[in-house]
């Protein structure tokens, strides 16, 4: 009951704080807004594809020949076009000189695919509807590329069929706003962190803490009670940056919104123990203060809040890596865009992991201090 | 309320040394010192807030360190500095801190308003302390201590900056909390404050107690004493040395233009004072004998003065 009270008070307090509310809540917006319109051709996914035409032999009379037609049938809604060839035809060269986009050999090992190097977008989206038709026939297929990664296609061959499912490859990946609706979610909530630093703190500076300690209850009530209305309040806020930036502006949070909640939640769990854990580790309030703001600055930076950072390798991949925000984010997308629940629980654990160490260290210096 | 060689130190320094203090239920007690005597120290200790080193605590007759939920359910503190939260209403505030002494419901917000009446902020319930005089903060201070109706209520200098007219709404307020039945411990260096309010004062210095009793009793103690003071026009040139090497003399302070002379009774030696200054070219404008108070007592037990 006094854990509760001692929340829903934090809660209420942190509310009256107007100008902590608005820097969590506009400041994500704003950015998003400013971000995602200014950047939004860097993400364009939306290419305008038109007919593509294939050429394919069947050596032998294979197996799956009688499904590869019903799948040639199928994708002529999709405006592809696939052209059996007589064996005279040397279809690499066909392709190779842009008479097609890709050429398809169907053996009895499997399906083999060339695809055309100038015209990488079409090839590729053959080559993602291939790979679901043969995962979804379970075909072990042996794709070679003239120019191997060129293109990393999603394997996905759940759900629907193999049509609809690779029809959906423009929208695989987050556009613009998407992407900064992520990132600016993600990045507000660590920044939880710096009300956090300051939430057994301030009420040492305001004296409260003496009628806090001197109340009969325990210690531990305080602490709990303070760290559940800082999460509380906290993820509140990141609630409404998420529901805001998805229906003010269209973000694309994907179908599985408990599993989105639970990455921001534990994020924002990871933030507030990592603030409180650094405040007892750092004697001043200045320290504490620029400690957490350098590296809620680099972790913003190089999580890739405010830019994309492709290709990273080496040092700046590590640096990259370590970032909270990068987790968060690559969970968010890989579950939104590839149906990918495994990396978002891992997410969460990796975030519940790094809090309980923040938090530990926390109570174990809050334990032995004499009053709060 | 009993302590006994209560002794708290902060590494290597003893603020509070070898303390013990006996406190009657119903008493106002004064604990008087300067600053840095050891008074909040204590009082934390007494609330629970700081561990003592050695010694013993008792209220209401139970040990502290095993009845420590009791101890506290039956004290209300005021602390020193001002404990509220600025960005809660002053009715907020009474009754967060009521709330964590177990009350609920109708009763927790009976007693919260209650307190506040009591403190005269009942038409500021709503209001936020940051536009509080502050005056005003410190009887919610005041308020945020006593909702839960304590039988010992400790003050730590309750009265430090603020208006006269707060300062006696505050003392009164002591007065009759008193009154209802509270037993309080009010700490000052106020010598005046206590001198009026208390029943029992205790006068604290380097954390021990070196003087305990009624303020009769305490000026009592200097009948020996007696104080002399003496106004004159400027006193930028005063040899303090040879003003005490005059027999008898035993303490020499300067306060603006009133030089103070502390000297033993028994020996007259005014004749020889009023020659010094006379013959030191200092024009006296007045001269009076004090009667003995806790200034005095201070002074001569400590051989400073109590604003040091
Ligand atoms: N937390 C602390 N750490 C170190 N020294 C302290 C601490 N609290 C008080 N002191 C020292 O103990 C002495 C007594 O302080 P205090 O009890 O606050 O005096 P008072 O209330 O009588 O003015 C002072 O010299 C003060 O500097
Ligand atoms: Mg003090």
């Amino acid at each position: 009951m006094n854990i509760f009270n001692i929340a829903i008070m934090e809660f209420k307090r942190t509310i009256r704080d107007h100008r902590t509310l608005l820097f969590m809540l506009a400041f994500p917006i704003v950015l998003m807004l400013i971000l995602g319109t200014a950047l939004s051709n860097v993400f364009d996914n939306t290419i305008k594809i038109d007919k593509i035409h294939v050429l394919y032999t069947e050596k032998n009379d294979s197996h799956i020949s009688s499904a590869f037609h019903t799948f040639i049938k199928d994708v002529k809604r999709e405006n592809m076009y696939f052209s059996n060839t007589s064996a005279s035809i040397d279809g690499k060269r066909a392709v190779k000189q842009d008479e097609y986009d890709a050429y398809v050999e169907i053996t009895d090992q499997g399906i083999q695919f060339y695809g055309s190097e100038r015209e990488s977008m079409k090839s590729s989206i053959v080559e993602g509807m291939l790979t679901a038709f043969t995962d979804r026939y379970n075909l072990i297929s042996n794709i070679a590329k003239e120019k191997p990664n060129k293109v990393q296609t999603v394997m996905a061959s759940s759900g629907g069929s193999y049509v609809k499912e690779t029809s959906l490859q423009a929208d695989r990946a987050p556009g613009s706003m998407d992407y900064y609706a992520m990132a600016m979610t993600t990045m507000i909530a660590m920044y939880s962190a710096i009300s956090a630093s300051f939430l057994i703190r301030s009420e040492r500076i305001r004296n409260t803490a003496i009628r806090l300690a001197v109340a009969p209850i325990r210690k531990m009530e305080i602490f709990l009670g303070k760290i559940l209305g800082s999460i509380a309040i906290n993820f509140v806020c990141i609630l409404i940056v998420m529901a805001f930036s998805q229906f003010a502006f269209g973000a694309n949070w994907g179908s599985n919104p408990g599993m989105v909640i639970l990455i921001l939640f534990t994020e924002v769990f990871l933030a507030v123990s990592f603030g409180l854990g650094i405040s007892y580790m750092i004697k001043s309030d200045q320290g504490t203060r620029t400690i957490i703001m350098i590296i809620l600055q680099l972790a913003s930076f190089f999580g890739g809040a405010y830019f994309k950072i492709g290709n990273a390798q080496g040092f700046l991949k590590l640096i990259i890596d370590l970032s909270p925000i990068n987790w968060a984010r690559e969970a968010l997308t890989k579950m939104i865009y590839n149906n990918d629940l495994t990396a978002a629980l891992q997410t969460a654990a990796l975030n519940v992991g790094i809090a309980l160490v923040f938090l530990i260290a926390a109570i174990t210096a809050f334990r032995k201090r004499e009053g709060l | 309320m009993e302590i006994k060689n209560l002794t708290k130190k902060f590494g290597d320094f003893i603020a509070v040394d070898h303390m013990s203090l006996t406190i009657q239920e119903g008493e106002i007690f004064g604990l008087l010192g300067s600053n840095g005597a050891g008074k909040s120290t204590t009082i934390n200790m007494i609330s629970g807030l700081l561990k003592n080193n050695g010694g013993e605590i008792y209220i209401l007759g139970k040990n502290i360190a095993t009845h420590s939920k009791f101890a506290k359910m039956n004290i209300g503190i005021v602390p020193q500095d001002l404990a509220i939260y600025e960005d809660m209403t002053a009715y907020e505030n009474v009754r967060f801190f009521a709330g964590l002494y177990g009350l609920r419901g109708t009763e927790l917000r009976v007693r919260a308003e209650e307190a506040l009446e009591f403190v005269g902020l009942s038409d500021k319930q709503k209001s936020y302390p940051k536009n509080f005089s502050g005056g005003m903060k410190r009887r919610l201070n005041i308020a945020c201590a006593i909702a839960h109706r304590p039988k010992l209520i400790i003050m730590d200098e309750p009265t430090v900056g603020i208006d006269p007219q707060s300062r006696n709404y505050i003392l009164n307020s002591v007065r009759k909390l008193n009154e209802m039945g509270c037993t309080i411990i009010y700490t000052s260096h106020y010598m005046e404050e206590v001198e009026e309010l208390c029943t029992r004062i205790a006068i604290v210095d380097h954390g021990k107690v070196i003087a305990e009793g009624t303020k009769e009793q305490l000026t009592a103690i200097i009948t020996d004493t007696k104080e002399i003071w003496v106004e004159v026009k400027t006193c930028e040139h005063i040899d303090e040395k040879s003003l005490k090497e005059i027999k008898g003399v035993n303490t020499v302070t300067i306060e603006e233009n009133i030089i103070k002379i502390i000297s033993q009774a028994e020996i007259n030696n005014l004749n020889q004072i009023i020659q010094f200054f006379i013959n030191h070219g200092l024009e006296i404008r007045s001269l009076q004998e004090q009667a003995p108070n806790l200034e005095t007592v201070f002074l001569t037990l400590t051989g400073r003065n109590l604003r040091d």
